[in-house]
């Protein structure tokens, strides 16, 4: 059986005249809800956040994407400087080693935290005595020098320490410097604010939903004039870096941060967006087990090193966003030495004589491990590719993060080299101590560093002379690089997209970017 | 109102819904102890001491035997408790009640959009059996099937996000905080979503249609002069009911886990997003009660579809 075209109109069902205008009215009313939808009043300043936060208390935090959260509801005792990372003042307006081993915070006056309580001395000694004493505290090892803390007066706190450590300033301008009310803890230092922040930083926390967003409205008592830039902040939490572009593209948040480097070719061609770039602390590097087979000789080491041609490794992995790393630090760090640098080369001649030297004329076959997402994939290719030339070969074994880097620095011990990154720290002998020293966790193979590198590393702590501290970090790190305890690759660059309205808002090299100067045109 | 058939039916489905509910959690459970990884180490963050991440994994139970934490959590779960998330602290209740609200509003406007477009769609193809409308229907309804969800909400977004700034291109609105912006916000992922379900529906309709207009009793309608659409929108349509009623239900239960890939290109607080930031951080109590909740979902979509059969044919209630 069948029917004819024109008896189509006759198969649908039969329609009165006020179905078919109910049916118009309510296509009219979904025309007009994007308008009415899209209505905002105010200036609320809405970013695209890259993570949910592991806590809203700096204490027991513990992922290194809070900070961005953090920065708005409290202040820290030490600020730095966005393109150096030099410390500047914060909640502290000046800081002195009375000698190596007493530092003397003054503080700033007339701050008081959201709950309208005073911030002074006593607040602070509430807080380092809680961040390095507390159970709950996550972060104790980074106040580990610290013996004593005084509340000399109400705007003077005199801090001992157990043994020298003038990193102790920058420390102070990470999660252990940020403030946070005693008397919304209840004076308890084992109780939290994990989801209910208060410090004194340019917003008041407002609401947290988990995995969607988080916001905060101008703290109107705030002690910096004129800041925040704009009465409220909103971070909506959107991890996946497509949808967070696509998020500020269409202008439902005004910046976006972290970006992959691989999208900067799109934000230059989006007409209503700015791209703000820059250095970072990031480093994408590979992690040497120095104890396992091959790798206990330097020379193989170095060979690795010197095989990699990492101008080509930016410009393949980062789309050419980013700079090579010669060392642990990228080039616009304050501590960055030209004369370390000057020791990782590019030469794959000298790479394959080494090996031969090294005995190992007929190759290498290495037990990689790394991460499964596509960018991590693309660089194991590279590196790779290059070692191809020089005889070496290996395979990656990738996992997650949490479970490739357990494996790799953990009890087991799995594989010779993990292809990661360092995050960085505030403070650079943070970094050289956690990633060689003996017992470090991050030093996989605990293979003793170099003599006379612990030696440097605290003379570096000893001295508050920047001149001195540049000189002794770098002698650590030259030690380090000639071992070849580890292969820094590249410096990962910010990479953040901001529309047209923004203004006044800029990258640091931390990489963890703060809001508060930020205003809206 | 249920005839005693259909009261011995809902008991029987009721009770084995149990082993089913215990075998997806504990499969599920098992299946996160067994991927390497420790959640104690992304709790403790970047600098903490072995002695610290010890101390969480005491705390919060992972160092006892496997049996003994998922018996610890059927336990509490028994007494509608399901515990907290290890990472954010926030009670897996509230999370749930949070979330899946968004997630089933995507669904069922998914559905929506299935059945009013893939129903026209599969009686005009069927109507025109062989013929040119058919073809296309048929064409496109391939289509629908063949293309990825997130391919097509990408080019969603292209072209009415980016391009038309129609509807936006991420985020969503709770239905109970505004149900116009809800609407607005969830149209572009519901008709991504919907895609394959309305190719499904068309097919599935344009088939069982096709068998039963050249039946016998249809022609005999024809014959007594009923005009057509009569024939197709009231007889038709009820003859092929429960075969409808088959799709949707399926199709219910596919849109839901489709909905993973489709909140993360639209960044939305659902399910599918919560299930996997927990996975990937093992944040197990969340996956659980994740998992307990999409299960306890389907289990009811099933279960309202069988008792839908036999109202819509009570043959099926005497079998």
């Amino acid at each position: 059986m069948t029917w004819k075209l024109g008896e189509l109109p006759k198969a649908l069902p039969p329609l009165r005249r006020r179905q078919v205008l109910t049916g118009m009215a309510g296509g009219a009313a979904l025309a007009i809800l994007p308008r009415s939808a899209l209505s905002q009043g105010g200036k609320v300043l809405k970013i695209r956040g890259n993570a949910n936060p592991s806590s809203l208390d700096p204490a027991t935090g513990g992922a290194g994407s809070d900070h961005v959260y953090l920065y708005n509801f409290y202040d820290t005792l030490v600020d730095w400087e966005a393109g150096t990372l030099t410390p500047k003042p914060g909640l502290a307006t000046a800081w002195k080693f009375e000698d190596p081993t007493t530092l003397v915070l003054t503080l700033q006056e007339g701050v008081s935290f959201h709950d309208g309580t005073p911030f002074n001395a006593a607040a602070v000694k509430f807080n380092l005595d809680r961040n390095r004493m507390a159970g709950i505290s996550n972060i104790k090892q980074d106040v580990a020098s610290i013996s004593e803390v005084e509340a000399t007066d109400d705007l003077t706190v005199t801090i001992r320490l157990a043994a020298p450590d003038t990193a102790l300033p920058l420390i102070l301008s990470d999660r252990a410097g940020m403030m946070v009310s005693p008397e919304a803890l209840g004076n308890d230092p084992e109780a939290n604010m994990d989801r209910g922040p208060v410090g004194t930083g340019p917003w008041q926390f407002g609401t947290w939903t988990d995995g969607e967003k988080i916001t905060g409205t101008r703290f109107a008592d705030h002690w910096r004039n004129g800041i925040p830039g704009v009465d409220g902040i909103e971070i909506l939490v959107i991890p996946e870096t497509a949808t967070g572009l696509r998020a500020v593209q269409s202008g439902q948040v005004n910046i976006a941060y972290q970006l992959s480097e691989n999208q900067q070719p799109l934000i230059d061609r989006m007409p209503n967006l700015e791209l703000v770039s820059g250095p970072t602390l990031y480093i994408y590097q590979l992690y040497v087990n120095s104890s396992r087979g091959p790798l206990q000789d330097p020379r193989v080491r170095k060979a690795l090193s010197m095989a990699i041609d990492r101008e080509a490794y930016v410009n393949a992995t980062q789309a050419g966003i980013g700079e090579p790393a010669y060392m642990n630090l990228p080039k616009a760090h304050w501590a960055w030495s030209e004369e370390v640098a000057k020791l990782t080369v590019y030469d794959p001649e000298q790479a394959r004589s080494l090996l031969e030297e090294a005995g190992f004329a007929d190759g290498l076959d290495l037990d990689l491990r790394g991460y499964p997402d596509q960018a991590s994939v693309q660089r194991q290719e590279v590196i790779l590719a290059q070692w191809a030339k020089i005889g070496v070969t290996g395979r990656f074994q990738n996992a997650p993060i949490a479970e490739a880097s357990g494996r790799f620095f953990g009890e087991e011990k799995l594989g010779d080299l993990l292809l990661s990154a360092w995050t960085g720290r505030p403070d650079p002998s943070l970094t050289y101590a956690l990633m060689y020293s003996e017992d470090s966790y991050y030093n996989p193979g605990r293979v003793a560093p170099p003599e006379g590198y612990m030696e440097a590393l605290q003379a570096s702590r000893e001295t508050d002379d920047q001149a001195e501290r540049v000189a002794a970090l770098a002698t650590a790190q030259k030690l380090a690089m000639e071992a070849q305890l580890c292969i820094p690759l590249s410096v990962r660059y910010e990479v953040d997209a901001i529309d047209s309205s923004v203004r006044n808002f800029n990258a640091n090299l931390l990489g963890k970017p703060k809001f508060r100067d930020v205003t809206l045109g | 109102m249920l005839n005693p058939l259909q009261r011995r039916m809902l008991r029987r489905r009721l009770v084995q819904t149990i082993p089913v509910l215990v075998l997806a959690t504990f499969s599920v459970f098992m299946l996160l102890k067994l991927l390497p990884g420790d959640v104690a180490i992304t709790i403790a963050g970047e600098n903490a001491t072995v002695e610290r991440i010890e101390e969480i994994r005491e705390s919060r139970g992972l160092n006892d035997p496997l049996l003994v934490q998922y018996g610890n959590w059927v336990w509490r779960a028994l007494h509608g408790d399901l515990s907290q998330s290890f990472l954010s602290g926030e009670e897996v209740g509230t999370t749930l009640l949070r979330v899946f609200p968004n997630t089933l509003f995507i669904v069922c406007y998914a559905i929506l959009i299935s059945v009013l477009i893939g129903v026209p769609l599969g009686m005009l193809a069927a109507a025109r059996s062989g013929g040119l409308i058919d073809r296309l229907v048929m064409m496109l309804s391939s289509a629908g099937v063949a293309l990825p969800n997130f391919w097509i909400a990408m080019i969603f977004v292209m072209i009415f996000a980016l391009n038309r700034a129609w509807f936006p291109a991420t985020g969503f609105v709770a239905p109970s905080e505004n149900l116009a912006g809800a609407i607005w916000h969830a149209t572009l992922p519901a008709v991504a979503l919907a895609a394959s379900g309305i190719a499904e529906v068309a097919r599935q309709l344009r088939s069982s249609l096709v068998e039963i207009l050249h039946s016998q009793h249809f022609r005999t309608l024809h014959a007594k002069g009923l005009p057509f659409g009569t024939i197709l929108w009231k007889h038709g349509l009820r003859n092929v009911s429960v075969n409808l009623l088959t799709v949707i239900s399926l199709l219910v239960n596919r849109t839901l886990a489709a909905t993973v890939v489709v909140e993360v290109v639209f960044a939305i607080p659902g399910m599918g997003n919560t299930i996997v930031n927990a996975t990937l951080q093992r944040d197990f109590p969340v996956v659980q009660g994740a998992v307990l909740a999409m299960v306890l979902t389907v289990v009811t979509v099933n279960l309202v579809t069988d008792m839908l059969y036999s109202v819509l044919d009570p043959r099926i209630s005497q079998r």
